[in-house]
């Protein structure tokens, strides 16, 4: 008798290794996130985020608390709204803006849940097929530092303020005090970035990445 | 091919190394020897040149001009990666998301067929005693755990010299007694542990030797003779002045993404001039306590009052200061002066004003010489004073550090800790300091409370 393999476990791939659905999964993200910026009209924006919901569900195997996503939307209608409204001062350059913020989430949200649910070495064993094992490896962990360097401009951002930075949500409102986002937050958190950069790139040097001409990939869990 | 166990591993001569804007080589005709199975203690102020020598052994050194010889034993000599190398932070060393992926990494890189992968990353993790499955998350294990998963990391590709630079900058207590009891398990297999640590105490029980740069960029051979925590002679604080009440906290609670408490109950009140030391375990929630006190983070339940109102940063500005972990990140201007007049500005005062005050400041601090140098280009040990001297400058009434002290030596740590009190006594400001070493004394601090399993409790 014959014995299937369980379907958590996925499928073989290139030597040996198993890619869990991830390279599928992968390819829905980008499809799902082109369509969002061809999709024009309200019916065809409805539609779409309808697909993503569905898509949402099968991605995460399961419902799935959007609580984070939906806190950036918010923020990101907010400026684009604010912005439209500077531009246009008419309720059709608000429209015109809300549409603009409904496909920039759309495009960016398939890619969200994506990070949140896929194991980052299945990203790199798909990676690695239609890329070099090196290209991979340091996409996904751009990927993965992205949250502690966020955490970082977090702490940046924190101490500012309380050192008298115009750079409130409340005090970005007046554009003058955009100089003080770039020149307190955005310069200590590119020097930090790349810092972090440094280190990370030391951490994976000292265990013999680019030592080897050919990289071979964990096979998972 | 087997060890001598009495040959040494690795042999270093007349190493020197400068880095390329430099006047001065770091390091100086540096020899040394390391045998296996013996652990090695080297030590040194800040900016000596200790990490710099740990890259060179390791085979990653800087840019720069170096020189001398480094010869290992033939038996190392053919392992792929002989010298392992953990780095001070182990977040930004753990470059996958699960335990058997970040263990393997190293056999990724030499090429490892995968079959073969989870059969030694399974022995690695046994050699330091780590019962996790491999697809276990990485983002969950405790600080200790993560350095373990890091050892494991080097020994699966055969490390035999293991180099630790500053694991007690991050470890707690808990996490170093870990690391010991590792440490001596590594030495009776034979492997070389070579420790860059200006604390050392939690691991003395199993060090052989002491070597000490000394800051000339010679390396001697050193001796332990007590404690480089700051200490001095402090007068014991007394809270009889101390009346009014400048924040107060009532039945505070946290939680986190999970819905479980990080802490909850915490009630504490602070008087203006006052000195209070939190210290906690790794993860115990200090960092989220402050952000909380501030405003930057909302409670799940309790008041906060601070400066007899709500807590909301904007109303703080300029009358609260804050550093964090690593404060030389809040630095952005293009001079010292420059960098400490920023929040002068902000606060709208008058350019002589601004002046008089930054020259009392640069002076107070001893830093007068740097007014006119980069921040970016600063020492390690500069940076965090000038960081400081730019929060101290509008005059704050209350002053949060984070683990002010992490990564810095005895001698920098004991003048940021002078340069602290005395400010506080001088200019009355209240201060709430945290802290990973529960363990440590605190003489100068009024009170010293503990974060424990979700409480705040009297230490």
């Amino acid at each position: 008798m014959g014995s299937r393999m369980p379907a958590a476990q996925g499928r073989l791939a290139q030597g040996g290794t198993r890619d869990d659905g991830i390279g599928r999964r992968m390819i829905v993200v980008m499809v799902l996130s082109c369509l969002a910026f061809l999709a024009r009209r309200v019916e065809q924006l409805l539609l779409l985020t309808g697909i993503n919901a569905v898509a949402i569900f099968w991605l995460h195997r399961g419902p799935l608390s959007l609580r984070r996503e939906m806190r950036t939307f918010a923020w990101q209608t907010a400026i684009i709204l604010g912005l439209h409204l500077f531009r246009f001062r008419t309720m059709a350059g608000l429209w015109l803006g809300f549409k603009v913020s409904w496909q920039l989430f759309l495009a960016l949200l398939p890619g969200m849940v994506f990070a949140r649910t896929a194991s980052q070495s299945g990203i790199v064993r798909v990676l690695t097929r239609v890329m070099p094992g090196r290209a991979a490896f340091v996409l996904s962990t751009c990927m993965r530092f992205i949250p502690r360097l966020l955490g970082e401009i977090k702490n940046i951002y924190e101490g500012q303020v309380l050192r008298g930075a115009r750079i409130l949500p409340r005090d970005l409102v007046r554009p003058w005090h955009w100089a003080d986002l770039l020149h307190c937050v955005v310069v200590p958190a590119v020097v930090q970035g790349m810092a972090l950069a440094g280190h990370i790139a030391l951490a994976a040097r000292a265990r013999g990445f680019e030592r080897f001409p050919r990289r071979t990939c964990w096979p998972g869990e | 091919m087997q060890l001598d166990e009495q040959a040494p591993l690795l042999r270093m001569r007349k190493a020197s190394f400068r880095y390329p804007d430099a006047a001065e080589q770091v390091l100086k005709d540096v020899d040394l020897e390391i045998a296996p199975g013996c652990c090695y203690c080297l030590t040194g102020p800040t900016g000596s040149g200790k990490t710099t020598l740990a890259r060179i052994l390791s085979g990653l050194a800087p840019d720069g001009d170096g020189g001398g010889e480094l010869e290992f034993a033939p038996a190392v000599a053919s392992a792929a990666m002989p010298v392992g190398l953990v780095l001070q932070d182990p977040d930004v060393q753990l470059l996958a998301s699960t335990v058997g992926a970040e263990v393997a990494f190293g056999l990724e890189n030499l090429g490892v067929e995968p079959a073969a992968m989870p059969e030694r990353v399974s022995a690695a993790l046994t050699a330091v005693g780590l019962a996790k499955a491999h697809d276990f998350p990485v983002d969950k294990l405790s600080m200790g755990q993560k350095y373990r998963v890091l050892i494991a990391a080097h020994l699966v590709m055969e490390a035999r010299l293991l180099i630790l630079d500053e694991p007690g900058a991050q470890l707690d207590p808990e996490g170093l007694l870990q690391l010991r009891g590792l440490l001596e398990r590594l030495k009776a297999a034979g492997i070389a542990v070579l420790l860059c640590e200006h604390r050392p105490e939690p691991l003395l029980a199993v060090i052989d030797e002491f070597w000490q740069l000394t800051g000339d960029g010679r390396l001697q051979p050193g001796r332990w003779t007590g404690t480089a925590v700051p200490s001095g002679s402090w007068p014991v604080p007394s809270c009889a002045g101390l009346s009014e009440a400048l924040l107060h906290a009532e039945d505070l609670a946290f939680q986190g993404a999970d819905g479980q408490d990080v802490w909850s109950g915490v009630g504490l009140e602070l008087r203006r001039g006052e000195r209070m030391v939190v210290t906690g375990l790794n993860g115990t929630g200090k960092t989220t306590l402050l952000r909380c006190l501030l405003g930057f983070l909302a409670p799940s339940g309790g008041q906060v009052s601070i400066l007899d109102g709500l807590p909301e940063p904007g109303r703080l500005r300029g009358r609260v200061g804050l550093l964090f972990q690593n404060p030389q990140s809040q630095l952005f201007e293009n001079t010292v002066r420059e960098e400490i007049s920023f929040a002068l500005k902000r606060l709208g005062l008058a350019r002589s004003t601004i002046a008089e005050r930054v020259s009392q400041v640069l002076q107070g601090f001893g830093i007068e010489d740097l007014a006119e140098a980069s921040p970016h280009k600063l020492s390690y040990g500069q940076k965090h004073l000038v960081a400081l001297a730019a929060v101290l400058a509008p005059g704050p009434e209350l002053l949060l550090l984070d683990d002010p002290l992490a990564g810095l030596d005895g001698y920098r740590s004991q003048e940021v800790l002078e340069l602290l009190v005395r400010w506080s006594d001088h200019h009355n400001m209240a201060l709430i300091w945290t802290s990973h070493e529960p363990d440590l004394e605190y003489p100068w601090a009024h009170r010293v409370l503990r974060l424990e399993g979700g409480r705040l409790v009297a230490a």
